[in-house]
């Protein structure tokens, strides 16, 4: 009840024209952000920072909150028209958005990732009005071990986005390890193949699905022009809101993909992007059709859509209650906090509870905003796609290079897309799944401090490990994950051969 | 023909991007007056760091004040830890409308990596404060003073951020002072080793009062050891190491550097502006007090000799610990 109270204050504080034209503007200008590929929530929130000082705190912090939630909307605009992931958590969208998109059923692509995304950020929304102090006290208890079997989770899920030669996956997962070692490791204090001052902190992730999938895709265009199944030009809404039957159909996938990116969201070790690829995985595990998964799977589209929308409110939940950030974009709102005053920490609910409510029913009131707007949206993006469509390269090569060069605001990630680009294009002509090259990529770096800090803790006890409750669940979870799988494939060999026979 | 036409657009595009590039502009010509266009002050982190926080905090009182009456513009070089930054300030040696915020990193990062510059390429203007460090454990743990936690017969593991930072460096001096040998755990950010200690996945951790402040006071973590030479009113009972009878006063410190070579007119006018800015009751109030940071103004020689210091301990300990050879 006291939540509801607490809600009820945040609304009266808010309810203005003023701020809620503020959250419009937060929300449209997070979705174009959010759909410029390497623009993501950080850099969104970070650019509309210097704005905001002039504004009171609470429509400051409305703006911002619309600026994240946008840019979690806009990142798959583009990853389903243009197969060019608007940012990280996005990926996993363009591996069945695209695809579809091709089938001429991007309308419908984007339809169904808007449903989810408003399905996923309002349940992460009602956890975190609920359920925040409790949860975030058994966060806490997640230690290194617990996040190195996370990870070694989110690693197990390579195979299921391998393709069809798992030679080849293997490869790819161990260039992106590869990858994932250059930099400073904060660990040991070293820093690893560090050419030019640039790479002190890692080949910048983004650049690199900016290079793999944008540049990428711009290349093999050339080579053979992919001409978009567009159909005639069409106006009609209707065409573009999905029916009751596809809601249906994906509406557990969305709710699936919305409880694990509110989880994922909250642990501060993790983030959306790997909330998106764990909520993929499960979606194609279970599916009855697993082979539909990357040809156009509506499934495929709502559960990480739902699961990157949830980890907003999720990162969230830690902020406010301890001051810790769950994610980039919440470590730029905890430097806003301080820049508005406030002082993001354990007191922060007491002493500026009612700023920090209003600050969720902005959220709130951003979330059916971005449903409405980008429902209403999808004929403009599909027509705008139909008419630049001849020139559609360029137009990409152009956002590319833009994305690329805000990443730090220099040339060198520029190079860095036009090198991912070249390998990406390599890739697709031979077949070379990306999937598994950004996993590791993510995954590595992570996986391996966290093992590092876990024996470190435990004073090389590999035993911890198994000794921690949790950290046993995970990995037990993990060992059946496997076995099952290995078993389903004997039977169905068996299967075959006794049809053979 | 279409296709040529398209990979011509596309690698155009490059070399456009590629031209754009900054380096090419014309070296200032000597002026009489400075300054001579607005200031640029350079935060080598992204918005919303404690670098990007000072510089704009500085740039809002020097305007506000009448201090300066140039327009000032807050740039973020993010990235290597601070190399970008200092790289991109170093481009523009000799011009004095560049000053760049510095913290550790200033002299760690060109003694972890190769970057080609170090402290020395630049001008050191002025220290503004530093950030000490403090030993904070769990409350409920039961540490109740610094000896508890030494005198223990348990492994001691300690939270901090990354290997060679002043934590750590604090943590081994404390190890080698007290005999106890203190197991340092290395976390990515402070948020990270504040969710450590609250999970009780270390014993103790080294960090700021800005950082500790609030759970302090909401009871959830305790302060046993603070590394100034006097207590400050902020935490009037946490005792000073050097109280309890360890020497350490290691800090963190926030100061200002402009390229190296700038003129002699340049260094007077940021030295003098920047002395008015630390007398004003807005500094005071909006940053010192703010985000926690103790007073230690240095300007000029003072800084650059305090910079040669700092180094030398940095080296020394890096070189111990077998980070850098």
């Amino acid at each position: 009840m006291e939540s509801l109270q607490g809600l009820a204050i945040g609304f009266k504080e808010i309810f203005s024209m003023y701020n809620m034209l503020v959250i419009f503007a937060g929300s449209m200008i997070g979705t174009v952000v959010g759909a410029l590929p390497g623009l993501g929530p950080s850099a969104g929130i970070a650019l509309m920072l210097p704005l905001t000082f002039s504004m009171p705190v609470n429509s400051a912090l409305c703006l911002l909150v619309g600026v994240y939630m946008g840019t979690m909307y806009g990142g798959r605009i583009t990853s389903i028209l243009i197969n060019t992931p608007g940012d990280a958590p996005a990926i996993m969208t363009a591996i069945d958005g695209y695809p579809l998109m091709i089938q001429g059923k991007g309308g419908l692509a984007l339809g169904i990732s808007a449903f989810s995304s408003f399905a996923g950020g309002f349940f992460g929304l009602l956890v975190l009005v609920f359920g925040a102090p409790v949860v975030t006290r058994i966060a806490v208890n997640f230690g290194p071990h617990e996040y190195f079997m996370l990870m070694v989770m989110g690693l197990c899920t390579i195979s299921l986005l391998a393709g069809k030669s798992i030679l080849k996956a293997i490869f790819m997962s161990l260039f992106g390890f590869l990858i994932g070692m250059i930099g400073s490791d904060y660990v040991s204090g070293f820093v690893r193949f560090a050419f030019t001052p640039e790479l002190i902190e890692g080949v910048d992730f983004v650049a690199i699905i900016i290079g793999l999938y944008g540049i990428g895709e711009v290349l093999i265009n050339i080579e053979k022009s992919v001409r978009l199944d567009l159909g005639k030009p069409a106006f009609k809404i209707k065409e573009f809101i999905p029916t009751k039957k596809d809601i249906a159909a994906t509406s557990m996938p969305t709710l699936r993909g919305s409880v694990i990116g509110t989880l994922i969201g909250i642990l501060p070790g993790a983030g959306g992007t790997i909330a998106t690829f764990l909520s993929y995985a499960v979606e194609k595990k279970i599916s009855k059709h697993p082979e539909k998964f990357g040809n156009g799977a509506l499934e495929g589209v709502a559960a990480p859509e739902g699961a990157n929308n949830a980890s907003v409110p999720g990162a969230l939940i830690p902020l406010v209650t301890l001051g810790i950030p769950g994610s980039g974009g919440t470590a730029i709102m905890l430097g806003a906090l301080i820049m508005y005053g406030l002082r993001p920490g354990p007191l922060l609910m007491v002493e500026s509870g009612n700023i920090v409510w209003a600050m969720i029913a902005g959220l709130i009131i951003a979330n059916i905003m971005l449903l409405f707007s980008n429902i209403l949206l999808i004929p403009v993006f599909i027509n705008i796609i139909r008419l630049v469509q001849k020139y559609l390269s360029p137009i990409v090569a152009a956002l590319c290079v833009l994305g690329a060069y805000s990443l730090n605001y220099g040339l060198f990630n520029v190079w860095v897309i036009l090198v991912f680009g070249i390998i990406g294009y390599f890739m697709k002509k031979l077949q070379y799944p990306s999937g598994p090259l950004i996993l590791s990529v993510v995954l590595a770096p992570l996986t391996e401090n966290y093992f590092r800090q876990s024996l470190m803790i435990s004073h090389g006890n590999y035993g911890a490990f198994f000794a921690r409750p949790v950290s046993l669940g995970i990995f037990i979870v993990i060992v059946g994950a496997v076995a099952a799988s290995i078993i389903s494939k004997l039977m169905k060999k068996s299967k075959k051969q006794a049809l053979a026979k | 023909m279409k296709k040529t036409i398209m990979v011509l657009l596309i690698v155009s595009l490059f070399i456009l991007a590629v031209g754009c590039s900054k380096e090419n502009q014309a070296p200032e010509q000597p002026k009489t007056t400075f300054p001579e266009r607005p200031l640029e002050f350079v935060a080598c982190y992204a918005p919303g760091g404690g670098h990007d926080v000072m510089l704009r905090t500085m740039a809002k009182i020097l305007a506000d004040e009448g201090i300066v009456d140039t327009a000032i513009n807050v740039v973020n070089k993010p990235g290597g830890s601070g190399a970008v930054g200092m790289g991109y300030v170093n481009g523009h040696a000799g011009d004095g409308h560049y000053l760049m915020a510095t913290t550790s990193s200033f002299i760690t990062t060109p003694l972890n990596s190769d970057i080609g510059i170090n402290y020395k390429d630049f001008t050191p203007i002025a220290r503004l404060g530093i950030d000490p460090e403090l030993v904070l454990v769990n409350s409920k743990s039961g540490y109740q003073t610094l000896d508890d936690i030494l005198k223990s017969d348990k492994p001691i593991n300690v939270g901090g951020t990354g290997q060679g930072t002043i934590e750590h460096l604090v943590t081994v001096r404390l190890s080698k002072l007290s005999g106890k040998k203190l197991n340092f755990i290395p976390y990515q950010g402070d948020g990270e080793v504040i969710a450590a200690l609250m999970g009780n996945q270390i014993d103790m951790t080294i960090t700021n009062p800005n950082t500790a402040y609030d759970y302090i006071k909401s009871g959830d973590f305790r302060a046993l050891a603070i590394s100034t030479t006097e207590r400050i009113d902020l935490m009037a009972d946490v005792p000073t190491f050097r109280e309890l009878g360890y020497d350490i006063t290691l800090s963190l410190f926030r100061g200002v550097a402009a390229p190296k070579d700038i003129p002699e007119e340049a260094k007077a006018y940021y030295v003098d502006i920047i002395k008015k800015m630390v007398e004003t009751e807005t500094w005071k109030k909006d940053y010192l007090e703010k985000n926690m940071i103790t007073p230690g103004y240095l300007e000029g020689e003072e800084y650059a000799k305090y910079l040669d210091e700092m180094n030398q301990i940095y080296e020394e300990t890096l070189r111990e610990l077998g980070i850098i050879k």
